[in-house]
């Protein structure tokens, strides 16, 4: 008995080494990454005082970009993100979408809504992919092309966009999500400015909910209704504005979101398109760039910019949180698991020994710590290992320091962009960030740990999540 | 000291109470920043209201200049320059407008500011005036300064201010990479002559070395904006040692001799707009020269030259071993000027590139009826399989099939019949079947369709067929459609 009572005692001291230094790495990295954001994103704003669209609108070496749109199930959304990207301010602009093998009337609506004819066109595919059924084009209309394709998933649509891209760069817009006018000029900014050769370019999403659309265009920004989907405002404001802005800095971008980048096509290509193996196929194509420039001596650079702007539908309902929660985690395991060669290697610099070591302890493995950690800290409290008030002034602790990034997250964007006009609506983000630690965050910490769990047991297919149009549409 | 649990008890409490004053203090500074940004814009929305009209008028000469300066040097605020900044360059002004935005902008004492402040003469602001604002921070903090450094090059740009471009090329070699890359972008919008060689100069540095501040394509991107009597003076880069510093250089004059002839078909490179040494550069030098890429781009530049000499050039680089060098020479020939080389040019439809083989449709395409007659004679004529699929291909996405099948209907057993019947042995049929569909009540169009291709094996022709043989109101349409349902069953039983 003695010696299980000892057992208990010793995993009990590695578990709250554990939770602490998980506590002390994650806000630590992540107080670092509001200070280096506030700075970063401060000065880009005023250094937008002299940065004109116009020399990249008018410049006759701005390159072409395909926008490529993988769909499926979409018929809610689908035309009306059509729309607004052939409406995208870009002087040299392709829409491809890829229709994988909807059993909805997602293609049917496209058709319609476009007048597109179905043609036999010639498919050169470079990289492999499930057969392609059909090209729907209008004459009239001859920078949009859809696709229909046998379904085998969002990276295979993504490569059938790619293997049919003529264009040196494509950007990648989920089907539910609407682009700002010049969004994708914005988002090619550091890709032409740059000396060195820029294969990804990221841009920021924000939650569509609750804003008033007309004809493809976010006309009204507001907040939404439900406190659900605010949450998730702030959630999205925190890790666009100050994660990504921070990482980017710090140059160990592991994060793209697919929702909305721009990618250099043959870089893209020459390291394999998006793998299939994988639920998260823009993180892992960005590891996977990473390896290939390591593995070529090639120098690349990732860039990450705060004000090209996708609107994008987030779930608002529980179900559909959990599936897209649980789908990011098991993807994020699972590409971690996938290129763990990386961890603490030096090849890597950044991305291996800062930014890939955190995101395995602290975003995937940290779900883990932390969820076990509502349970085990009071079975130490009640075997008299901790004392109950400094456990209670911790759990206070952690939820003042948790609400302090998430307000810190309003005020980088209060100090930048304030896309929510109204003191009500400001007032509300602050609220919402002030209360996200108390129930929401342990809401998803909860679907965090079933994706782990998901990833430990093999269930890793793909939850699709279905978006009800909760926007407001204004004729 | 012993290290206490109470000793951590209140560690952490002291770190409870400082993450609680911090939300306080985030909240409030956010509040703050909120209330002064909107009183900001109060009031410059206020002068805005106010002195926008003066502007507008002095600009347009409706009001008389010296009024509207006078008016204009009344203003008096703490943010009297970036209200007057606002006033005068927030909106695009025409060409006629922009002598009178210059001197308004010269006589404010604007240019004076802006060229000072570029050559690093900014005003220290007081520490009170640097809490209390922005701009004063700026002005305050000396690594900062770039920015309004980088903003006065910008804001000479845009008034087009050409005495200022000794300052902007001094810029060019400025440590900092914003205020070069702004540099570049102001010359290249006053667009003086005398600043295009140091801009082809930084165009060399940044071949040689990659590393430095101004991407190629910053650089590149400027020298395009200059006039093609400018361009002139990269005979030496065209001469350069270095292979890229050539292809940079023939690409800054593909750019410029392309946006010349935008919209003029008959534009031509003479004497009178391009040296005659750069003409024998292009043509003499260029489509030989050992780096593939100033092959390539030399390809439109040599197809705009009024030489005589232009096409037999032109038709060399069509046999370049290099397939893009091949590709730029087939897109090269388009324009009627080169019609009587539409047969030389129909050769390379079977190209082994089909990049090549699609330049070369698309070419024929473009000289209109004789060169879709070229394309369609190919296309019943060669038993090459991809340069059929690529005609096949640019039938479709320029959307000729609905009038081929309303030629065929109208001719009979012409040309356009053959066409069709080829697409339908390549199994092309979607766009036909689309066209018939869109087409419903022609019925004349769906019977001519039934004799031609009634039977073909095509499982889409087929289908097709079955269901107008089941549903199709006309009578005489259906009959035909099931007389070819019955062939084809007759067929397989045979």
């Amino acid at each position: 008995m003695e010696l299980w009572r000892q057992v208990f005692i010793h995993g009990m001291d590695i578990f709250n080494i554990l939770i602490i230094s998980y506590f002390l790495i994650g806000n630590g990295v992540y107080t670092l990454l509001m200070a280096l954001s506030l700075a970063t994103v401060w000065l880009y704003n005023r250094r937008m005082a002299y940065q004109d669209m116009d020399e990249i609108r008018e410049s006759p070496v701005t390159p072409p970009v395909t926008i490529v749109i993988p769909a499926w199930n979409e018929e809610q959304m689908i035309v009306e993100t059509t729309k607004s990207t052939l409406q995208t301010d870009y002087p040299e602009l392709e829409v491809v979408v890829v229709d994988d093998g909807s059993n909805d009337g997602t293609l049917a609506r496209l058709v319609e809504h476009f007048q597109l004819t179905k043609m036999d066109l010639i498919y050169r595919p470079q990289i492999p992919t499930r057969p392609v059924l059909g090209f729907y084009m209008n004459p009239e209309l001859p920078n949009l092309l859809v696709v229909s394709k046998e379904n085998g998933g969002k990276p295979d649509a993504l490569n059938v966009g790619i293997n049919i891209c003529r264009t040196p760069y494509f950007c990648t817009l989920d089907s539910d999500s609407i682009l700002e006018k010049d969004a994708l000029l914005r988002l090619m900014r550091p890709v032409i400015h740059s000396p060195v050769n820029t294969v990804a370019s990221g841009g920021i999403v924000r939650v569509m909910n609750g804003c008033q659309i007309r004809d493809g265009r976010v006309m009204k920004v507001a907040l939404p209704k439900s406190s659900l989907e605010r949450f998730q405002v702030v959630e999205y404001l925190r890790s666009f504005l100050f994660g990504r802005t921070g990482w980017d800095l710090l140059g160990g971008t592991l994060i793209v979101s697919g929702a909305f980048a721009v990618f250099h096509r043959e870089t893209v290509m020459e390291a394999g398109g998006f793998a299939h193996d994988t639920v998260t196929e823009d993180m892992d194509l960005i590891i996977q760039l990473h390896h290939w420039a390591a593995l070529h001596g090639r120098r690349i650079r990732m860039s990450f910019t705060s004000d090209p702007v996708c609107w994008t539908e987030c779930p608002a309902t529980l179900r559909m949180l959990g599936k897209q929660r649980r789908r990011w985690q098991l993807g994020l395991c699972q590409t971690l698991w996938k290129h763990s060669e990386m961890l603490f290697n030096r090849k890597y610099g950044i991305v291996g020994n800062f930014s890939f070591p955190f995101h395995l302890y602290v975003e995937a493995l940290g779900a883990v710590v932390e969820f076990l950690g509502y349970f085990m800290v009071p079975l130490a409290i009640i075997f008299g290992m901790v004392p109950a008030l400094l456990y209670l002034l911790f759990v206070l602790l952690s939820l003042a320091y948790g609400g302090l990034l998430s307000i810190g997250a309003v005020l980088l964007e209060e100090l930048t962009y304030r896309r929510y006009p109204s003191y009500a609506d400001l007032a509300k983000l602050l609220w919402f960030a002030f209360i996200e630690n108390l129930g929401y965050r342990q809401l998803v910490l909860y679907y965090r740990f079933e994706g782990v769990v998901r990833f430990l047991t093999g269930s890793w297919h793909w939850e699709k999540v279905t978006h009800v149009g909760v926007t407001r549409q204004v004729s | 000291m012993p290290f206490l649990i109470e000793n951590i008890t209140l560690v952490v409490l002291a770190l409870f109470v400082l993450a609680l004053l911090g939300n306080i203090f985030l909240i409030g500074v956010v509040f703050h920043r909120r209330h002064r940004r909107q009183k900001f814009f109060r009031r410059v929305d206020a002068f805005r209201e106010r002195y926008s009209p003066v502007v507008a008028g002095v600009l347009s000469e409706r009001l008389d200049y010296p009024d509207g300066l006078e008016q204009l040097r009344t203003i008096a605020c703490p943010d009297r320059l970036t209200v007057l900044e606002r006033l005068c360059l927030e909106k695009k002004v025409s060409p006629a407008e922009e002598p009178r935005l210059r001197r308004l902008c010269e006589d404010l004492g604007l240019v004076k500011i802006w060229q000072q402040r570029l050559m690093g003469r900014v005003d220290q602001a007081s520490l009170r005036e640097a809490l209390s604002n922005p701009q004063g921070l700026l002005r305050r903090v000396k690594i900062l300064h770039f920015l309004i450094r980088s903003k006065s090059a910008e804001n000479l740009g845009l008034i087009r201010h050409e005495a200022s471009w000794p300052l902007l090329v001094k810029a060019l070699d400025d440590p900092n990479p914003d205020l070069q890359v702004v540099a570049v972008r102001s010359l290249a919008a006053i667009h003086h002559p005398a600043s295009f060689p140091p801009l082809v100069e930084q165009l060399h540095k940044a071949v040689v070395d990659p590393a430095g501040n101004l991407s190629v394509r910053i650089l590149k991107s400027a020298l395009v904006s200059f006039s093609l009597q400018s361009a002139g003076k990269l005979r030496d880069s065209l001469r350069h040692t270095n292979p890229r510093i050539r292809f940079l250089a023939t690409d800054v004059i593909r750019e410029i001799v392309e946006r010349e002839a935008l919209g003029r078909p008959e534009f031509r490179l003479d004497s009178r707009n391009f040296s005659e040494e750069m003409a024998e550069i292009c043509l003499t030098a260029l489509p030989f020269d050992e780096n593939p890429d100033v092959r390539a781009r030399s390809a439109p530049v040599i197809a705009r030259l009024a030489d005589e000499r232009a096409a037999s050039t032109l038709l060399k680089l069509l046999d370049d071993s290099i397939w893009f060098v091949r590709l730029h020479a087939a897109r090269s020939f388009a324009g009627s000027r080169f019609l009587q080389h539409a047969v030389r040019i129909s050769k390379a439809l079977t190209d082994p590139n089909w990049r090549v083989r699609e330049a070369a449709v698309r070419t024929l395409r473009g000289f209109g009826a004789p060169g879709l007659d070229l394309l369609t004679a190919h296309f019943l004529a060669t038993s090459d399989r991809y340069s059929r699929e690529q005609i096949a291909d640019e039938f479709q996405r320029a959307g000729l099939i609905p009038a081929l099948m309303t030629r065929s209907t109208e001719t009979g057993n012409g040309r356009e019949t053959a066409v069709l019947r080829h697409l339908a042995e390549m199994g092309k049929t979607s766009y036909m079947i689309a066209a018939l569909e869109n087409g419903a009540g022609n019925g004349k169009l769906r019977t001519s369709f039934l004799e031609l291709l009634g039977q073909s094996p095509d499982p889409q022709i087929q289908q097709w067929v079955e269901e107008v043989a089941a549903r199709e109101a006309d009578s005489d349409v259906r009959i035909l459609a099931q007389e070819a349902l019955g062939d084809i069953r007759n067929q397989g039983d045979d």
